[in-house]
């Protein structure tokens, strides 16, 4: 059967991508990092109108229209977008390629009167896109090129078997050929495709390489082409039907240790880790039970995971019995392959990564933290606390200054001087100053604001109390005052 | 480590004696991207601060010392002159902005000001420990020298490889002051070292930090200084003047790791304890080792070199054992005998005198000997060359044939630019045709060495547009915002970045970090960022040049720079000797050439008749296309008010369209007293002498200081410093004092206030533009050689501008157009007749027609020219033939077919290019390479669309920039109604009228506020539109984009001159594409220096009609493809 090609073409899709979600008032364009510059990569109606062009660099643009709006350009948000589009065109026919980074191709034949003919097909996929606010080209043809011609270069249908007479007024632009090619055609004085199929074929050979007479060949339908509809992502998930209802949390455990090998299997096929596990119990009543584990680290290790099941498992209604099992990884990470080390100096943090996941199952994984050293000589921003689960540990913290073991916000004390007072208060304690080692300016992080820093510039000093405090204190030259910051062991 | 610092020092003070504190380490920002403070303000805050000493010690650099020893100069003169010093203003010379910048408040003085130390801190490539190097006399000064000249010439540009083994081998003579980086216990064995070479010069550098272990830290340098016996002395390792500078130390290491502010992390200083302090600051922190801050002054009283003992010593230039003054005088005879065949008048004889008298007193007599040298050698080589420059007006230079303008067309007296009192260097540049400068370089650096001459600096600066672009890049804005304030610089005029363009750019000015931002960005400008070289000023010595000053290599190969620029020599009286490149000079050598060649008479520059009626009536006329100097729109407008009848007049119409007379409003009073319309006055019959060739309006920088001497009683020396005060102190702002003395000296002697105000405003535009009489009286010689080549030989005239290019104002496609409305035959490309050149070929009539050659075709190697022309015999029958002959790669028969250079074979330009294409080897194939009859193979002949007219004139755009076919207007006509032609436009009534034309010109210049001129062209003529700055507010987009404008509005008449006032404006550019090309956007297309609309427009090509496919597959290559 002969083939019946459709193509879609989203000329603004970057830019109504955007504007569906958001409303902009006046002109707005997509920028995107090209050829060294930030050039408009695609515009609303509006910035058309005021003179804008695609390509065009943001300086320039800028310039000619000082109120332009724009949104950097979000590859992976189109590429998304793209893909639902796929999945959305999928209604029509099973197969549904890409096509650039703004089109997709439907082979259509033998399901197009499904619809009530190519027509009305047409006219569906037209209507429907109009209503989600995407502006559509549409091309029909029986071949890829000849439905990419027609989509781009004045929107038609070719009909079945007269595809060169439908594409032979067509500018040669029209042919996939790169802008190089196009423009010696054109100077050649080979505008449109007719001419171009007219020309003898050696000549054409000759002249241009191989390229430009396989993409004639391909729109006339002499040379195939094929349409590579996308695969389906994998997902991981197993499954375990019961001939009788099970209601034991041993029987269960003993279900999710199966289901956890196949899994395991899969996984290391594919070198991926788990990082969220769901195992859903179906009740022969149909209520479902859901247990949900997730993991300090990636794994894929069916004896460190069956464990840590333990405690959701207890925790299921079996209620009537249970007669299917379904473990699904629901997130997935890339795990490479490790060698196993045997050496003794070998960090081995498994242990603790385990004991992360148990507690993390308790009282939530994110409110498993640990403190991380941080670029600043401000002592309050020199750390950052992060989740455990999502952070590896850095080795040594290599500070010049040894910074106290607690820090806590600055607590006056009433003191006067440009150095530390022989005797003070604090905490309703009194003490006499030992030793002071000091000072060290630090001057607030001027970029930023800090509402904690308003007294400007701090002399830090290390006080030793006859009592046997050691503190760190600080004074503000700027505006006088005295502060206790900090404990050292 | 207990107890440090005591609040008050007691011990320094100690019997009332104050022990003073000289700071031995500062980095200014000429360690490019670290120091962050001018070299200036560092030594006006150590005057504050009432240190007894400064040291500039940039890193493996002297490039700042010399601008530290200025200010040290100026500071000293301002107390001794009591001029107080007080404007804040700055002005970035690159884009005419005046920022506020650099302050030099006049300092509080209680103390002797401080010492003024020259050094350098060394950084090793092997070692952690950097050395700042003090040198105690001129012997360890040469010595530094020589060292740094040893690590920059064997690195690439901008660096300096030294090693500690240098550093054991080179260092006599200094004070050496080690600065350990890392690890003291490591630096320990190489101080130990150097102690031992240089035994009682090597010191410890003992620095505070501030970060809480000082005193600690201090206590080990004690111990490594026992264990190295090297003493410890106090330094400050000063980054900054003053601690307000932090920030911008903070954005110049982002700036130098390339990261913005946000992830600057620990790279941030802590704090702003790196500036400059004052003794008691650094006796504080140095409570437990006074010791320290003694020796800094012991330091102090050893190093005594002062930049002013650089006794520099110019080439004696004696041969034969004859002394300079003796071969001077005998070369100046012998040239006068040649100037003056008759014999010389009595005038003459005494200029003569009176000059040599002069030259003998000042000792300048090596200088004029050395330019004669240059100037010698070119002439032998067949280089033009000439003169300018006040000195170059001598009739010395005239004499020795350095320049061509006799002394007696200039007003100027000799010893008024060369006197006894200023002892500065004489001027004298020379230029050469930009061809063939190099030679004469290379001829210099050979004549006399590497290590004797050496081209200077010119430092480079941050300037508005990199500054706000890179700083701000520093401070996370984002690129949209970027792009926006660096697009409103255009034209913008003011200060830096005004609030109103802010708002206008939808951003907050109130904004925390924005307001950082922008004055950040105003500190910033100004600031060094790297040094690159002078155009061409070349500074000659007798002994050694690597003893006076560090050479560097320059980016350009075989050429070797010193680390001063030309402001820095000016201020150390160091002789310099500008070799420039003129394109105009290439241009009438070749016009010469070629009027030889075609039986003409042999000319050179003097021997052009004098005074020619025709050559000026041409100039009146305003028909200068390609006329040196006189050829700018502003000059052309000007020129027919001006109605030029003698050189003199040429003098004051190349020196009247500059910015200095411009913004001191003298254009219109002079241009109304020479038309009569105004009586001829003086102010003074003292300013009668001075202003009497210019009716009575200053014109020329000179006038202007005898103003200054006649009108508002300034001594020469003070004019002089006045004028040194424009140029090379700029940055200090000492004008304002100048201002008051200036016009109240006048009111005193009864001049109005308006005049004095004016001769004032003129003065300051002249600091940034100066333009002297005497250059323009070269320039003017020029300008009246072109005039009269093109007035008589234009066919000549107008090959040899195309042969020359690129250079002046116009681009080929308005050479040709001009040569052919002169009624010269202007033939196509041709490969059977065509050289590289364009040239000239002697018609039936015996008239010369221009033939262009083939370097007109865009792309087109000179290489692949040489092959066709010199394998051609008896010329090439088909494209087969050349490209066997020839042996030339197929793009290069690609580019002739596009240029139609077939033609002349029988093959129209599509046929021919369809025959190339065929060709896709680079070289023949040994099989076909004789093609005998019947082996060729044979294709199927195929008949191409003919080529239509509008086609045919973009693919001559596209080729050659040019089309002798038809004007893109003229095919484009047809489709409008109303239009007139250019040429009617002197004759319509006035009124409301509309012309369209291709855009050639388009200039917004910074004296006209906000005003845009666009010159059209069509297939009659040009016409000149000016686009007030608030129509220009409305077409904003479509002024600064589009190629081919439709413009309505109001005519105006002057004379022969015609203006159009703007009103509509319409982007006619896409009825180009109409013409049915696909490469329409090479037509219109403009040069830079006719253009001041952004670059990026012609890339962007807006304004053509494009599908969005078009555009889409242009920036993105198809994915479809696999």
């Amino acid at each position: 059967m002969k083939r019946r090609v459709v193509s879609l073409w989203f000329p603004s899709m970057s830019s109504e991508l955007i504007l569906r979600k958001e409303h902009y008032e006046g002109p707005f364009a997509v920028v995107a990092h090209i050829k060294n510059g930030n050039r408009l990569l695609c515009l609303s109606t509006m910035a058309e109108q005021r003179g804008l062009k695609r390509g065009m660099g943001l300086a320039d643009a800028r310039s000619f229209c000082p109120e332009i709006q724009t949104v950097e350009h979000n590859l992976q948000a189109d590429v998304a977008f793209q893909n639902s589009l796929v999945r959305w065109a999928k209604r029509y026919c099973p197969w549904v390629g890409k096509s650039g980074i703004d089109g997709l191709y439907l082979d259509v034949a033998g399901s197009a009167h499904l619809f009530g003919g190519e027509d009305a097909m047409l006219h569906d996929m037209r209507a429907r896109l109009i209503r989600s606010k995407l502006t559509v080209r549409i091309g029909l043809a029986d071949t890829v090129g000849a439905a990419w011609a027609l989509a781009r270069f004045g929107e038609g249908c070719a009909e079945g078997g007269r595809t060169g007479q439908a594409i032979s007024a067509l500018p040669v632009a029209s042919l996939r050929i790169s802008a190089k090619e196009d423009t010696t055609l054109q100077r050649l004085g080979v505008k449109t495709i007719g001419q171009l199929a007219n020309l003898p074929r050696a000549t054409i050979g000759q002249r241009f390489g191989p390229s430009v007479l396989m993409r004639l060949d391909q729109a006339l339908g002499d040379q195939s082409e094929s349409i590579s509809p996308e695969a389906n992502p994998q997902t991981y998930s197993t499954r375990l039907t019961f001939p009788e209802p099970i209601g034991l949390a041993k029987d269960v455990m003993a279900g999710v240790e199966r289901l956890l090998l196949r899994l395991c299997e899969k996984l290391t096929q594919d070198m991926m880790g788990v990082r969220v596990l769901s195992l859903i119990c179906r009740r022969i009543d149909g209520a479902d039970q859901q247990v949900e584990l997730r993991l300090a680290r990636a794994l894929r290790d069916q004896q460190r995971i069956l464990p840590l099941f333990k405690k959701g498992v207890d925790g299921i209604d079996a209620g009537f019995g249970i007669d299917q099992l379904r473990l699904v990884a629901t997130q997935v990470e890339v795990l490479q392959v490790e060698q196993v080390a045997h050496s003794q100096t070998q960090y081995n943090s498994d242990g603790l990564h385990d004991l992360m996941t148990r507690l993390g199952n308790r009282i939530g994984l994110e409110n498993i933290q640990r403190f991380l050293p941080a670029e600043s000589h401000i002592p309050e921003n020199s750390f950052i606390v992060s989740p455990a689960a999502w952070s590896e540990s850095v080795g040594s913290w290599g500070n010049v200054n040894p910074r106290p073991i607690r820090l806590f916000p600055p607590e006056y004390v009433a003191a006067r001087g440009h150095r530390p007072p022989n005797r003070f208060n604090w905490r309703a304690m009194s003490f006499t100053v030992g030793r002071i080692i000091g000072p060290e300016r630090i001057a607030p992080e001027w970029w930023l604001e800090d509402e904690n820093w308003r007294h400007g510039v701090r002399d830090y000093w290390k006080v030793e109390t006859l009592e046997g405090h050691r503190l760190w204190m600080f004074h503000t030259p700027q505006n006088p005052n005295w502060f206790v910051q900090g404990v050292f062991a | 480590m207990d107890v440090s610092y005591s609040a008050k020092s007691k011990l320094v003070c100690a019997g009332g004696i104050c022990m003073s504190y000289g700071e031995l380490c500062t980095t200014s920002n000429f360690t490019f991207l670290k120091g962050a403070s001018h070299p200036e303000e560092l030594v006006t805050r150590a005057v504050e601060l009432g240190l007894s000493a400064i040291a500039i010690t940039d890193q493996n650099s002297l490039a700042g010392v010399v601008r530290a020893y200025a200010a040290l100069q100026e500071i000293k003169r301002s107390i001794t002159e009591d001029i107080s010093i007080r404007s804040n203003e700055q002005i970035d010379h690159s884009s005419r902005q005046v920022s506020q910048g650099t302050s030099i408040s006049r300092p509080e003085l209680n103390k002797p000001l401080p010492k003024l130390i020259v050094g350098t801190r060394l950084v090793l490539e092997d070692s952690a420990v950097h050395w700042v190097a003090l040198p105690k006399d001129r012997k360890g000064y040469e010595a530094l020298c020589r060292l740094l000249t040893l690590g920059k010439r064997r690195a690439p540009k901008g660096e300096c490889h030294l090693s500690s083994r240098d550093l054991l081998e080179g260092c006599s003579g200094m004070t050496l002051i080690a600065v350990p980086q890392e690890d003291y216990i490591d630096a320990a064995d190489f101080i130990a070292a150097m102690a031992r070479t240089y035994p009682s010069n090597v010191f410890l550098g003992c620095a505070p930090r501030y970060d809480g272990s000082d005193q600690a830290s201090f206590d080990r340098c004690m111990e490594l200084s026992h264990a190295t016996s090297a003493p410890m002395v106090a330094i400050g390792d000063v980054l900054m003047h003053h601690g307000s500078r932090r920030q911008l130390a903070d954005v110049l290491t982002c700036l130098r790791e390339r990261c913005t502010i946000d992830d600057i992390g620990k790279r941030a200083l802590p704090n702003a304890e790196r500036r400059l302090k004052g003794e008691q600051d650094m006796a504080r922190l140095f409570l437990n080792h006074p010791a320290a801050i003694r020796r800094t002054q012991d330091i102090v009283t050893k190093c005594n070199f002062c930049l002013s003992e650089l006794s520099y010593e110019y080439p004696t230039e004696a041969a034969n054992g004859e002394s300079a003054q003796d071969r001077l005088v005998r070369l100046t005879h012998l040239g006068l005998k040649r100037r003056y065949p008759n014999g010389t008048s009595e005038r003459v004889q005494g200029l003569v005198r009176k000059e040599l008298e002069l030259v003998n007193t000042l000792g300048f007599a090596s200088y004029f000997l050395t330019v004669y040298d240059i100037v010698v050698f070119a002439r032998s080589k067949g280089i033009l060359c000439q003169g300018r420059g006040s000195a170059a007006n001598s009739i010395i230079c005239y004499a020795l044939g350095v320049t061509d303008v006799g002394p007696e067309t200039i007003t100027m007296v000799f010893e008024r630019f060369m006197s006894e009192h200023r002892g500065e260097p004489p001027d004298i540049d020379i230029d050469f045709e930009h061809e063939r400068r190099e030679e004469v370089i290379q001829h210099i650096y050979e004549k006399y060495g590497r290590h004797r001459a050496g081209l200077c600096a010119t430092v480079i600066h941050f300037r508005t547009r990199a500054a706000i672009r890179e700083v701000g890049k520093v401070m996370g804005l984002s690129q949209d915002v970027l792009s926006g304030l660096t697009g409103q610089i255009w034209g913008m005029s003011g200060n830096v970045v005004d609030e109103k363009r802010i708002r206008e750019l939808g951003l907050n000015p109130s904004d925390r970090r924005l307001g950082q931002t922008l004055r950040l960005i105003g500190e910033v400008i100004g600031f060094p960022r790297h040094l690159s070289q002078h155009v061409g000023g070349f500074v000659i010595t007798q002994g050694r040049l690597d003893e006076l000053c560090p050479i560097e290599n320059a980016a350009m190969e075989d050429r070797t720079v010193i680390e001063w620029n030309k402001d820095d020599i000016d201020t150390l009286g160091i002789l310099k000797v500008d070799i420039l490149s003129l394109g105009m000079l290439t241009c009438i050598r070749k016009c010469f050439d070629l009027i030889t060649t075609h039986d003409g008479p042999e000319l050179s520059i003097a021997t052009v008749p004098q005074e020619d009626t025709k050559t000026y009536d041409m100039l009146c006329v305003a028909d200068t296309v390609g006329v040196f100097q006189v050829e700018s729109r502003a000059q052309m407008n000007f020129l027919p008010r001006m109605l030029p009848r003698t050189f003199y007049d040429l003098v004051i119409e190349v020196a009247i369209v500059r910015p200095g007379p411009i913004q001191g409003g003298m254009v219109h009073p002079y241009i109304n007293r020479r038309q009569g319309k105004e009586a001829i006055s003086f102010p003074s019959v003292e300013l009668e002498a001075v202003l009497g060739k210019t009716y009575g309006v200053p014109l020329f920088q000179e006038q202007a200081m005898q103003i200054a001497v006649v009108a508002a009683g300034f001594t020469p020396e003070e004019a002089d410093h006045l004028r040194r005060s424009l140029a090379t102190f700029r940055k200090m702002g000492t004008i304002g004092t100048f201002r008051d003395r200036f016009i109240n000296g006048m009111l005193e002697r009864g001049y109005d206030t308006g005049f004095a105000d004016r001769c004032f405003t003129q003065i300051e535009g002249f600091g940034e533009y100066g333009f002297p009489e005497s250059h323009a009286a070269a320039f003017a010689m020029l300008a009246y050689v072109s005039a009269w080549l093109k007035c008589h030989h234009p066919a000549a005239f107008a090959c040899a501008l195309l042969n020359s290019q690129p250079m002046g104002f116009y681009a080929p496609a308005q050479i040709v157009r001009d040569a052919r409305e002169h009624s010269i035959e202007v033939r196509p490309i041709c490969v059977n007749n065509s050289n590289w050149d364009n040239h000239l070929e002697k018609r039936t009539d015996g008239a010369l027609a221009l033939r262009m050659g083939l370097r007109q075709i865009k792309g087109m190697r000179k290489e692949d020219a040489d092959w066709i022309v010199n394998a051609r015999g008896n010329g090439y029958h088909d494209i087969p033939s050349l490209w066997h002959r020839a042996g030339v790669t197929s793009g290069a028969l690609e580019r002739l077919a596009e240029a139609d250079a077939f033609t002349g074979i029988g093959l129209a330009r599509r046929d021919a290019l369809w025959q190339v294409k065929a060709i896709r080897a680079d070289t023949p194939l040994p099989l076909f390479n004789d093609p005998i009859d019947g082996e060729a193979i044979n294709e199927p002949t195929v008949t191409l669309p003919v080529m239509n007219l509008g086609e045919a004139v973009v693919e001559d755009y596209v080729a050659m920039r040019l089309s002798l076919r038809a004007h893109p207007v003229e095919l484009i006509r047809p489709s409008f109604s109303n239009i007139t032609p250019h040429a009617e436009l002197p004759n319509v009534p006035l009124g409301r009228v509309t012309v369209c034309g291709l855009v050639i010109t388009r200039q917004r210049p910074g004296t006209a506020s906000g005003v845009v001129f666009l010159t059209l062209e069509d297939e009659t003529g040009v016409s000149n539109v000016v686009v007030w700055a608030k129509v220009y507010e409305h077409f904003r987009a479509i002024v600064m984009g589009a190629r081919l404008l439709k413009v309505s509005g109001y005519l105006q008449r002057e004379g022969i001159v015609v203006h159009l006032i703007a009103q509509d404006i319409q982007d006619m550019s896409y009825k180009l594409s109409e013409l049915g090309h696909p490469m329409d956007n090479s037509v219109g297309e403009t040069l830079p220096q006719a253009d001041d609309a952004p670059r990026a427009r012609a890339s962007t090509s807006a304004g053509r009609a494009f599908h969005p496919r078009d555009q889409a597959n242009k920036l993105f290559p198809s994915r479809d493809f696999h």
